[in-house]
């Protein structure tokens, strides 16, 4: 018989699911606050020597932070972890405020599941119970209690999750490949669920139907066509149809910088600044070429074009995006010195959390 | 090994000295295994005994700020004899050593990158009514140098003891501030009021620091030199000049004169009409600065005096005299470069010239 270390005062309080109960103490050391996570059932201790060695494999923002292990009266383990201030996103209706709370919500999310992904492990069980906005509004998702390890255990049969937020596949009858797309289904259906506090009877089935219309249509917050198709396609009923987390946290940053890009072209020692205030410019080298630039507020096009235009030495193209960083030209080789160079280089404010 | 721990000693039954981590002014610092969670940790420990309930209390306040920019507090340890604060290991080394060597200074898309991050580590602390009192290059540490992979300000608990360390040094004068090397290294970065009134200093003090940080990083020199010297000038705060080379070239001033900007506004002697962290992320939070990783290679060709070849992995990347900021390279010099897919051959932007 052990008891809890001295150093750790129980506050009272404790939150109990699945095989596990949460409960919240006073690190004495540091005076802050911790959660420590515990399996009850004796026969399941495996199950929290997993979800320790999940937390300890990855280093994200996002994920939270293991301080400790003790065992209890019973010599059960139980991970003390960073207690996070706040509402979970289940209850909290910071994220559906604005366009920009949900845009910044939604990409923190993506950011968390896609570093688990690339440390290898899969969470299983993401909805918006398992997640807090920390008091810096920084996302942080908790319970790994499901979680997987690529390539270790990655198979499973039968339902594990939680309904309405548990792909489609998971509930099949035969041995299934655990794969991170799981996750990115789950996803989904936080995105819709953080936008309208609810999710379609459909998707609450067991299993969930396909989903053949537009749910992202006519929420409280607006979103972008394009983003709204990406979305869309989380929710998937074929995993393999749903995107990488990687590929849907890099198009919410996208969205989320929307207007606030700009680009700087230096012509003949002058600059000139695109962005929200000045979206276009024309540049013209008389008799030689002329080029329009637009910015769209996602991305910066060529407007118009006529006579000799290039861009990074190839023939511009009107609609045609500008890359990151290039050199338009106007006027052809032949011209020798009398050919123009413009640099035109894009850049956007950083979003730090 | 410096201080009083050799590579194998076990502190609270739990940590194992692995070797040195740098040290402070304060506290000898060690790399140690934690064997309860199997990962490493840094362990920080007070040279001066008679600090202990300081250190503690130091302890408590740094665990309070959480933070991405700021060093995370893992645990604290007290075995008797001595205590202990272990804190995530970063892998990198200070704000001076990672970026002030092989550059003399850095170009405005670095240091944007660098004051936006400084800034939301500060303001962090600051929502959690912690005042660093002593920020300074030692005291931020960057993983991945040039690519500023992490930035993280550290030691907020150990500022309160050097803080008074500080105090009792500049009320003693002259001689007492050269003779500790606490103020001698924070002396640079330390606002007007914390000279004149030690002891009644508050956030604003920190926006100073950083403001006198980013004039380091952004020009290479402190705004108002070092040492004694350094403290009539800092209570006269006259807004220090920036060197013409940041707003030479079209290609950089915009971001340029933003930063100055900014700075200036850091370094006005009256704490009251400087920007709260707050503001300061909310300016930081508008520049528009590329966050591409960064290359190191060496000048093969130059035509022209206008444009040339710097050769980046065995693969030729051009460059134009227009993107290269501070001093011009010449043939062979080593420079530093983000690169882009031109047409046909990678564009470099910017060209900074390494030593």
């Amino acid at each position: 018989m052990s008891e809890l270390p001295q150093r750790y005062i129980p506050l009272g309080g404790s939150d109990s699911g699945g095989f596990s109960t949460v409960i919240y103490c006073t690190d004495t050391h540091l005076d802050r606050k911790v959660a420590i996570k515990f399996i009850q059932d004796e026969a399941e201790q495996k199950l929290i020597l997993k979800e320790l060695s999940a937390l300890l494999k990855m280093r994200s923002k996002h994920v939270v932070q293991v301080y400790d292990i003790v065992t209890d009266e019973k010599d059960a383990l139980g991970i003390v972890e960073e207690y996070i201030e706040g509402d979970s996103l289940w209850d909290s209706d910071c994220p559906a405020q604005s366009q920009e709370a949900y845009l910044k919500t939604l990409w923190q999310v993506a950011a968390g599941i896609a570093d688990m992904h690339e440390a290898g492990v899969i969470h299983r069980d993401i909805k918006p119970n398992n997640m807090k906005l920390d008091p810096e509004g920084v996302v942080k998702i908790f319970d790994f209690g499901l979680a997987k390890q690529c390539g270790i255990d990655a198979h499973t049969k039968g339902f594990k999750g939680t309904l309405g937020f548990a792909a489609p596949e998971l509930f099949n009858d035969a041995t299934i490949a655990i794969s991170p797309a799981i996750d990115t289904y789950a996803f989904g259906a936080t995105a819709l669920f953080l936008a309208c506090k609810n999710l379609p009877a459909k998707m609450k089935m067991m299993p969930p139907l396909p989903i053949t219309d537009d749910k992202f249509s006519g929420l409280p917050v607006e979103i972008h066509t394009e983003l709204k198709s990406l979305l869309n396609a989380c929710l998937s009923y074929k995993p393999k149809e749903r995107p990488s987390m990687v590929t849907v946290r890099d198009e919410l940053a996208r969205h989320l910088l929307g207007w606030k890009h700009q680009a700087l072209a230096v012509y003949q020692g002058k600059s000139y600044l695109l962005n929200v205030r000045n979206p276009s410019v024309e540049l013209n080298a008389t008799g030689v070429g002329k080029v329009e630039i637009l910015y769209t507020g996602l991305k910066f096009i060529v407007s118009v074009a006529v006579g000799e235009v290039f861009i990074n030495n190839s023939p511009a193209i009107p609609g045609e995006e500008i890359p990151g960083s290039c050199v338009v030209a106007l006027g052809a080789a032949h011209h020798g010195s009398s050919r123009v160079y413009i640099t035109f280089d894009i850049a956007n404010p950083e979003v730090v959390l | 090994m410096s201080g009083p721990h050799s590579a194998g000693d076990l502190i609270g039954g739990r940590y194992e000295i692995l070797g040195d981590a740098g040290e402070g002014g304060m506290q000898y610092v060690y790399a140690a295994k934690d064997h309860v969670l199997k990962r490493q940790v840094a362990l920080k420990t007070p040279k001066n005994d008679s600090a202990r309930k300081r250190f503690q209390r130091s302890a408590i306040v740094s665990a309070r700020v959480t933070h991405p920019n700021v060093a995370k507090t893992l645990d604290y340890v007290d075995d008797g004899q001595r205590q202990y604060l272990v804190e995530e290991l970063i892998a990198g080394t200070d704000l001076d050593k990672a970026l002030l060597v092989r550059t003399p200074h850095l170009d405005p898309y670095l240091a944007a990158r660098i004051f936006h991050h400084l800034a939301k580590g500060l303001a962090a602390s600051h929502h959690a009514g912690v005042v660093h009192r002593d920020l300074k290059p030692s005291n931020v540490m960057v993983t991945g140098g040039y690519q500023l992979d992490a930035i993280k300000i550290t030691d907020f608990g150990i500022a309160k003891m050097a803080d008074e360390e500080i105090a009792e040094a500049v009320e003693g004068g002259g001689e007492s501030i050269s003779a500790s090397r606490t103020v001698v290294g924070a002396l640079p970065y330390m606002a007007p009021e914390a000279i004149e009134t030690p002891r009644e200093v508050g956030k604003s003090a920190d926006v100073w620091s950083i403001g006198a940080m980013m004039y380091e990083l952004l020009t290479g020199n402190v705004p108002y030199g070092k040492g004694l010297q350094a403290v009539t000038k800092i209570i006269a705060a006259a807004p220090p000049e920036f060197p013409g080379f940041m707003t030479a070239n079209p290609q950089f001033a915009t971001l340029s004169k933003q930063l100055i900007q900014i700075v200036l506004q850091c370094l006005q002697k009256d704490p009251a009409t400087r920007p709260t962290a707050d503001t300061l992320v909310e300016q930081c939070g508008m520049l528009c600065y590329p966050v591409e990783p960064r290359f190191l290679g060496y000048v093969r060709e130059i035509r022209h005096r206008a444009w040339g070849f710097v050769v980046v992995d065995d693969e030729d990347v051009f460059f134009h005299f227009d993107c290269v900021y501070g001093d011009k390279p010449v043939l062979g010099d080593n420079v530093m470069l983000s690169k882009f897919r031109g047409g046909g051959a990678w564009r470099a932007l910017p060209v900074v010239k390494m030593q």
